[in-house]
């Protein structure tokens, strides 16, 4: 069942990119929603280890469990904290909808207070834990928020590539524009720059590693500059696997205060 | 010397065209190579360990200067018309290119961390301005829940918002700060009045207010010692001539700062007030020498008059001048560079003017000739004048000696009272809108002030300790409830209170520090998490070895900072104990030191100056007793000015203690070219005779050389810009207190010592 499953997304994959490459208009907009649908897994398990630098070179480093699996309409993630020591086993599940203007909701259980506790946030553009990527940034951002055109297409480093400027519709959203380098048949973002709201350079992403992980293409390195606060953020996972078949009460307040 | 002098009088149009030719092309360099210096950092010792201390704290935390915006209306500010103002001017501010866009604060930009039942929501106070009544009762309350916004963004009688935008560092331009109050007019209503106020407001005021006001009072007090100058001199020529002796040092002094490229700062203002009252000097006393000799030989021809003075003043005015720049010179010991440069250039500037009142004096009069004098009746009464007035002085000696030690005494007691001020907005008019939109701010919020403790740990996580936030938060509670000057104060431990009622449902029961380091750090997290990281930044380092304590403080007054740094010192050991240091940072503290150092340095110097003008006078007259009697002019200025400081309250400041440089040019001035005439005059062998002809001559020259100065910079009192009304007083009273000093005490003296006398007495 499984496999034939991976079968029909290679497939799904396969046939996208030939239409790609024998169609003589690929349109920003496809391309960037081959981005958003390339498959990933139903579920995920990893250990991630962020790591944050500041404009005086000193260095965080956190480390996390995750666990996260696609429900169809609800992406359900849930995240334990292995590292620093003080904040150990606090951990935070967030629920996301695909339904667009739906906030997620969230969930955080400190082990000092013994309590799980509701999070409302009203700010997609908020920083995911102090780094240098806003949720948006982490790829929730629904290819038809923004128009999507082709520059041009080049090299980077070694990858063909599509360059593709997305301009938000949104006039308020909290960058201009970005650019971003997709790779032709992989349909992964390579690089990605974020303009502000004056249309100065504001960030830029890189991928350092990605990995094919039973047949799916995982991004497991990742790296985030904020060019005008000097300030970067590390993005590793480690161990990942793919479709292990995470349980559905894996995602509970219940499971949250249980840690590790 | 002479000689050289004298042979300079045989090529009078070459002198001239030489002078003018140099000081035209130091002016021409001036024209395109002078910038003034107005980043207050850059006076500053950047290699003192205060300074560097403080430049790092304020990298770690992002410490930079706030523009304060008071958003007024006194209907309340929760209506359309004032949130509109206060998001348009926030997102105004956040766009330019000055300021980060994270460094503006303001309703629109806080987010509230407010406590639900079964949770923690983080929202932003308003994004679209609200419509209905009952939405902006709804933001009303939210407001007055926070503690963390009541009273801090928002007054608690809700008539006032402020917006604070920092500033980055070294981009405070005229520009910039013309930019800022154009942009509050424009989003002015008629129900919404906008304040700006904030350090650099206040300084950009300062920096347009001070130069503004004198150049409209300059070229006054110009024409007033111009005006007076001609009336003691009689002669159009010598005015012109002195004057261009004034004019011409100051062209070098500035141009060679041009040409070796060092800027001008606000203390090198200072430059021509020193040689306009010295250049005078030098020019009245040549000019009072030629007067007599005319009067004692009215026949004599041009040659042989200037002949006579150049013989008889060369070496006085030589003397003079080599000492007074000697004095400035030792300035170099300060540990300000705006001073050292103070110090090198005006002492540059007084041998400037030396050589040019022996060179261009001369020449002058040796082409446009001798100037014309009434010389009859004037002679009979001012000579009688200084006769009697020599006599009475020598007469009542006793009398004089004890009125002086009183007086010293009296100002020794005041000096106790003289208080150091690093204060910028006591240097405006109490009435000024500056003051007035600060003292609306301090009445409304916190205060205009900050400043910063910084508490450094050795060991990471220091500041997750409950023992030691709890230390922090006595502190905070202490400083601001026992000074009503202290308004509020602000760092992690409001995170943390603010977190642990949240995460308690709101309950004020929990707004304390928890017990436990790890809940710390874990509300810690979920703030990160879920408000604005950068916030925390700003208060603590990334280990979480080092805080920044923000206190907001309602004056910048140095009584007030330091009563502020005493109550936060006296928990000093407490903090030693758990292995915390304390340190300051912020522009607040830096100008206090500042001032301090100054004044260390002035004081340093101005000892050191007394100790070589002593040894040099006492060289020069071949009479070590004679440099302590010289010296005591300089001596008596310096108290009295410094007492009189302290009983009439004018605290010392930058410029205030630089006045007493001139204490010490002047001082010497009038000592030397007193003693000088005395030692000539003793030839009569008479005592009484030689103290009046000196009062005669030198006593004469001083006093027209002090009315003179005087003169001029009483103009300054009708100046709009308390500093320069200062100035203005505290020449005046220099000049005079020398002036009172050399022919009433120097006199009696070097009368009571017999100088001249003794050896004369037994050798005859």
């Amino acid at each position: 069942m499984k496999n034939l499953k991976i079968l029909s997304i290679t497939l799904i994959i396969f046939l996208f990119a030939n239409t790609s490459i024998f169609s003589q208009s690929v349109t920003g907009l496809q391309v960037v929603e081959n981005v958003y649908n390339r498959p990933v897994g139903e579920d995920m398990t990893a250990d991630l280890t962020m790591t944050l630098i500041n404009s005086s070179g000193k260095e965080r480093v956190r480390t996390i469990k995750q666990f996260s699996r696609d429900f169809g309409e609800i992406e359900k993630k849930i995240m334990f904290f292995v590292k620093p020591a003080d904040v150990k086993n606090t951990s935070f599940m967030t629920w996301g909808y695909d339904e667009e203007g739906k906030d997620d909701d969230q969930w955080i259980y400190l082990p000092a207070l013994k309590k799980t506790k509701r999070i409302s946030s009203d700010s997609k553009s908020d920083y995911f834990m102090g780094s240098d990527f806003t949720y948006d940034d982490l790829g929730d951002r629904h290819p038809t928020q923004d128009t999507h055109t082709i520059l041009r297409e080049e090299e980077l480093n070694g990858e063909a590539c599509y360059v593709v400027e997305s301009i938000p519709k949104d006039e308020d959203y909290m960058y201009s524009k970005t650019i971003t380098w997709i790779i032709k048949d992989k349909w992964i973002g390579l690089k990605k720059d974020f303009y502000d709201e004056d249309e100065d350079l504001l960030k830029t992403l890189t991928v350092e590693k990605y990995e094919d992980i039973k047949g799916f293409l995982i991004i497991s390195h990742t790296e985030m500059k904020n060019v005008q606060k000097n300030h970067k953020t590390i993005m590793e996972l480690k161990n990942i696997e793919i479709n292990t078949g995470i349980s559905k009460s894996k995602f509970t307040e219940r499971i949250m205060t249980r840690g590790i | 010397m002479e000689k050289i002098l004298n042979k300079l009088l045989k090529v009078p149009y070459i002198v001239m065209a030489l002078s003018i030719v140099i000081s035209v092309i130091f002016l021409m360099k001036m024209m395109d190579n002078t910038r003034m210096e107005t980043n207050l950092d850059k006076y500053m010792p950047e290699e003192h360990p205060a300074f560097i201390y403080s430049d790092q704290a304020e990298e770690w935390f992002n410490i930079k200067d706030g523009i304060i915006i008071a958003v007024e209306n006194k209907k309340g500010i929760y209506n359309k018309e004032t949130l509109d103002i206060v998001k348009a001017l926030t997102k105004r501010f956040q766009k330019m290119p000055e300021i980060e866009k994270a460094d503006v604060t303001s309703l629109y930009t806080a987010d509230n961390i407010v406590g639900t039942e079964d949770g923690m929501d983080v929202k932003a106070f308003y994004k679209k301005t609200p419509k209905t009544a009952e939405k902006f009762e709804e933001l009303r309350q939210k407001v007055k829940t926070n503690e963390m916004v009541y009273g801090r963004l928002v007054s608690t009688d809700e008539s006032v918002t402020i917006i604070i935008a920092a500033i980055n560092k070294d981009v405070f331009t005229q520009e910039f700060y013309n930019h800022i109050l154009e942009t509050a007019d424009e989003f002015q209503t008629e129900n919404v009045i906008l304040h700006v106020a904030g350090r650099p407001i206040i300084e950009g005021t300062m920096a347009l207010l001070g130069p503004a006001d004198m150049k409209k009072m300059v070229p006054i007090v110009l024409l007033i010692i111009v005006f007076v100058l001609y009336f003691i001199l009689r002669s159009i020529r010598s005015t012109i001539l002195t004057m261009l002796v004034v004019l011409f040092s100051t062209l070098w002094a500035f141009g060679l700062m041009a040409v070796v490229n060092i800027p001008i700062y606000a203390v090198s203002t200072m430059i021509p007030v020193m040689l306009i009252a010295i250049g005078v000097a030098d020019g009245i006393h040549l000019y009072s020498h030629l007067h007599l000799f005319m009067m004692e030989n009215p026949a004599a021809k041009k040659k042989e008059a200037v002949m006579d003075m150049i013989k008889y003043m060369w070496s006085p005015v030589v003397m003079t001048s080599i000492t007074t720049a000697v004095g400035f010179v030792s300035l170099l010991t300060s540990q300000v560079y705006p001073i050292k440069y103070f110090g090198l250039f005006t002492a540059f500037g007084v041998l400037t003017a030396m050589l040019f009142s022996l060179t261009i004096i001369p020449a002058g009069i040796m082409i446009f000739g001798l100037p014309k004098m009434k010389i009859k009746k004037e002679k009979e009464n001012n000579h009688q004048f200084a006769f009697n007035f020599a006599e009475k002085v020598i007469k009542y000696r006793v009398a004089s000696m004890i009125i002086t030690v009183a007086i010293i005494v009296l100002s020794i007691v005041g000096i106790s009272k003289v208080w150091i001020n690093s204060s910028f907005l006591d240097k405006f008019e109490k009435d000024s809108d500056i003051v007035l939109t600060d003292q609306f701010i301090n009445e409304h919020f916190g205060g205009t002030s900050t400043i910063n403790l910084i508490l450094d740990s050795d060991s990471n996580d220091a500041f997750k300790n409950p023992e030691v936030l709890r230390l922090v938060d006595k502190m905070q509670q202490d400083v601001v409830g026992n000074l009503a000057i202290a308004g509020n104060s602000f760092t992690l431990t409001d995170y943390v209170k603010r977190m642990n009622k949240v995460m308690n449902a709101d309950d004020e029961a929990y707004n304390t520090i928890p017990d436990d380091s790890d809940l710390i750090a874990q509300y810690l997290l979920l703030y990160e998490m879920s408000g604005d990281p950068e916030n925390l930044w700003k208060v603590v380092d990334y280990d979480y070895a080092k805080l920044n304590v923000n206190f907001q403080v309602k004056s910048d007054n140095s009584k007030a900072i330091n009563s502020v740094l005493s109550e936060i010192e006296s928990f000093e050991d407490d903090f030693a104990k758990l292995g915390v240091k304390m340190n300051y940072a912020g522009s607040g503290y830096k100008a206090l030191i500042f001032t301090d150092l100054i004044l260390e340095g002035q004081i340093m110097s101005l000892v050191l100056s007394l100790i070589i003008v002593i040894v040099l006078l006492g060289v020069m007259f071949k009479n070590i007793k004679l440099g302590f009697i010289g010296a005591v002019p300089i001596i008596i200025t310096a108290i009295v000015s410094f007492g009189i400081m302290g009983w009439f309250d004018i605290a010392l400041n930058t410029t205030t203690a630089l006045l007493s440089s001139i204490a010490i040019g002047i001082g010497i001035d009038y000592a030397v070219h007193f003693i000088e005439q005395y030692k000539l005059n003793s030839t009569s062998g008479n005592k009484l005779l030689t103290a009046q002809k000196t009062m005669a001559h030198s006593g004469r020259a001083i006093l027209f050389n002090a009315v003179v100065v005087i003169a001029g910079f009483l103009v300054l009192l009708f100046s709009v810009f308390p500093p320069n009304r200062e100035l203005g007083t505290l020449v005046s009273l220099n000049m005079f207190l020398s002036f009172v000093g050399t022919v009433t005490i120097m006199l009696n003296l070097l009368y009571r010592f017999n100088i001249y006398f003794e050896k004369k007495n037994k050798g005859e």
